[in-house]
């Protein structure tokens, strides 16, 4: 209990301002690892955990809480999207947290395929992030917390997918905090906040 | 009109109460200018297992003579309880969609999941065999259900007799039988303080166990998670839980009685019978109904019920227990504990501490949500945090 409290404490520091949340044990990195072995996780979200494939997000570097909680919301087909449910199918709540692990502790990095920055939609992107206060929640880099996702450096078109989705209420997390975000933004302005993300 | 339209449409009515203002997200509503950089936002949910040994149990604090131990654990998300006639423990959730469902069998209590995939099943009470289950916009009964536990089958679908409002915002209900035999429970404000119908939103409502007969019991109540009728007078009790972004230390949470069917305790004007709302002008607090206790800024005073076992020392009967779940929108948490409320005999109400110890410094172990009497005078303590219910006992 002592070393759990003290990791509450360590992550209270880090997250400077906020209050700690609840002291939690982390998953098993090494049996993480092992597991997506296992389960071909790679060949859809790539070796590294950076996918290289259209419309499939990168792993590496999400927050453990975000990938746990998402893993679950799959397993318990509270979030439909193919062909995850299924694939999170028969997985027990340590397996889930032992993938996050895995996951968190993994270097993130840009897609190969990325396509060159567009300045002006780049712009646009930025300042509608300054405007829709993405930044607090997401943290000022986009690097997420808890069980809010790293969107920095995020594949374009999966980020412009996860939004307009979110937007047309197709997509429901944990919360229904991004439905509220996004309500109402124009396609185009979407596009621009994928491009500006994607390419930080 | 397309489906994404449809859907745009489904969205846009769950802030069609926002009036004018751009939608933004319930909890962040209301929150001044000068906070708009506040870090301060609601706890994540841990929707996974917690093995039995990191369970905070060993830090609970209780009265000299309590003890607290592990009633049950591996449900996690476990909020709001109710006991069936034959004993089964059913233990409603939010995120993680499901219902459980804890039996003794073998010495041991075990835990199935009965229900799955539902939206925010947070209310469930039981009667006459049959277990009541209101999801969002959802309710569900299903009959006989301590005899089919394994297999509980397709539960009769009361949704369209109900005819519950579909926002989720506050959405998530609690519900409990009456002396009366009707169902309560609440329809919370859609948002953390704007304007609403005061026939739909913001309201304790009771209806016929079949849906039928709505009858509105209290209006410009905020979100009342916690219901529970007086054992000896009827009147029913409520817990309220206050707006956010207008101080650390106001408004406080509060502890209601309805002395009146249909009287009003003033949101979106008024909070905890004294303070006017920064924002909502027009109407005076001498207008409302004040509350009769208050429980503390941003507590989250959620499950409540009334004590009427012989376990607990005498001064315990007929007074209440009340889950605080924690607070989020306040630097120095506050809350994470059961408060006891005892009754004088001109009913004025007085709150004491009871069980505490899941704050370390400003880190929290457990949130305590709901608490349940059991038939031999324990008490049960639900930890939605942790996914476990503690069992609360006393002994001289
Ligand atoms: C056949 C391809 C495929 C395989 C194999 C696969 N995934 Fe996925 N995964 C996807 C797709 C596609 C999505 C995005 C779904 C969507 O949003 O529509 C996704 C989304 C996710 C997400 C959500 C990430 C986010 O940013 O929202 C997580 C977490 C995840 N997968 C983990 C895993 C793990 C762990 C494994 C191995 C056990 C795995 N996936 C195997 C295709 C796959
Ligand atoms: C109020 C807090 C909040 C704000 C502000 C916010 N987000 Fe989010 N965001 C979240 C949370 C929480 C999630 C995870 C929701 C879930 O479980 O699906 C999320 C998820 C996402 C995702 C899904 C990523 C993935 O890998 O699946 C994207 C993309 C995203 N946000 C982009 C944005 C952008 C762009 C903005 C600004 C326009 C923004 N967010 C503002 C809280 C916020």
């Amino acid at each position: 209990m002592r070393r759990a409290v003290l990791a509450a404490a360590v992550l209270a520091a880090a997250c400077a301002g906020l209050p700690a949340g609840p002291a939690r044990a982390a998953g098993d990195a090494a049996q993480g690892k092992a597991l997506a072995a296992e389960r071909n996780c790679a060949t859809c979200h790539g070796a590294a955990g950076v996918s290289a494939t259209p419309n499939i997000p990168s792993l590496a570097g999400q927050p453990e809480d975000f990938i746990t909680l998402q893993m679950i919301l799959f397993r318990e087909r509270l979030r439909d999207a193919p062909p995850m449910p299924d694939m999170a199918q028969g997985l027990e709540d340590p397996q889930i947290e032992a993938l996050a692990a895995h996951y968190a502790g993994l270097a993130p990095g840009h897609a190969a395929d990325r396509a060159p920055r567009d300045e002006a939609r780049y712009q646009a992107g930025a300042a509608l992030s300054e405007k829709l206060r993405c930044g607090i929640c997401h943290l000022p880099d986009y690097r997420g917390r808890a069980q809010i996702p790293r969107i920095t450096g995020q594949r374009e078109e999966y980020l412009a997918q996860s939004l307009t989705q979110y937007r047309d209420g197709k997509r429901h997390g944990s919360d229904t905090n991004m439905n509220a975000v996004v309500y109402g933004v124009p396609d185009a302005d979407l596009a621009a906040l994928a491009h500006y993300l994607a390419q930080q | 009109m397309k489906p994404g339209l449809l859907a745009l449409a489904a969205v846009s009515l769950s802030f069609a109460a926002a009036a004018q203002q751009a939608p933004v997200p319930g909890w962040q509503q209301g929150r001044p200018e000068s906070q708009a950089a506040s870090p301060l936002a609601p706890n994540a949910p841990k929707l996974t297992v917690t093995p039995v040994d990191q369970l905070p149990v060993g830090r609970l604090t209780l009265p000299a003579g309590f003890k607290a131990e592990v009633h049950a654990h591996g449900m996690p998300g476990a909020r709001m309880m109710a006991v069936g006639a034959n004993g089964t423990l059913f233990v409603g959730t939010r995120t993680i969609g499901r219902v459980y469902a804890v039996t003794m069998e073998g010495g041991q209590q075990k835990v199935r999941t009965i229900a799955s995939g539902l939206t925010q099943p947070n209310g469930i009470a039981f009667r006459d065999g049959a277990l009541y289950v209101v999801a969002i916009n959802k309710v569900l009964r299903f009959d006989g259900i301590e005899g089919k536990l394994d297999a509980p089958g397709t539960p009769v679908d009361l949704t369209a007799a109900f005819a519950l409002p579909p926002e989720e915002h506050h959405g998530w209900k609690f519900m409990t039988f009456g002396p009366d035999g009707k169902l309560y429970m609440q329809v919370g404000a859609p948002c953390n303080i704007c304007l609403v119908d005061e026939n739909r939103h913001a309201l304790l409502l009771r209806y016929n166990p079949d849906g039928t007969g709505r009858e509105v019991v209290a209006r410009g109540v905020r979100n009342s998670v916690g219901m529970a009728h007086h054992p000896v007078t009827g009147q029913l009790w409520f817990t309220n839980n206050g707006r956010d972004w207008a101080g650390e230390d106001e408004p406080e949470d509060t502890l209601g009685v309805v002395q009146k069917v249909g009287e009003h305790f003033g949101f979106p004007f008024c909070h905890m019978g004294s303070m006017q709302d920064p924002e909502m002008k027009g109407r005076e607090c001498s207008e409302f109904s004040a509350p009769a206790l208050r429980l503390g800024p941003h507590t989250a005073a959620l499950g409540m019920r009334f004590y009427t076992g012989d376990m607990f020392p005498a001064e315990y009967k007929n007074s209440m227990f009340i889950a605080r779940h924690g607070s989020w929108n306040r630097t120095q948490r506050s809350g994470y504990d059961v408060v006891r409320v005892s009754l004088d005999a001109q009913g004025k109400a007085t709150m004491h501490p009871f069980l505490g110890g899941l704050l370390d410094g400003n880190a929290f172990l457990g949130r305590p949500t709901d608490v349940q009497q059991l038939p031999d005078g324990s008490l049960l303590v639900s930890d939605e945090q942790m996914g476990a219910i503690y069992r609360i006992s006393y002994a001289r």
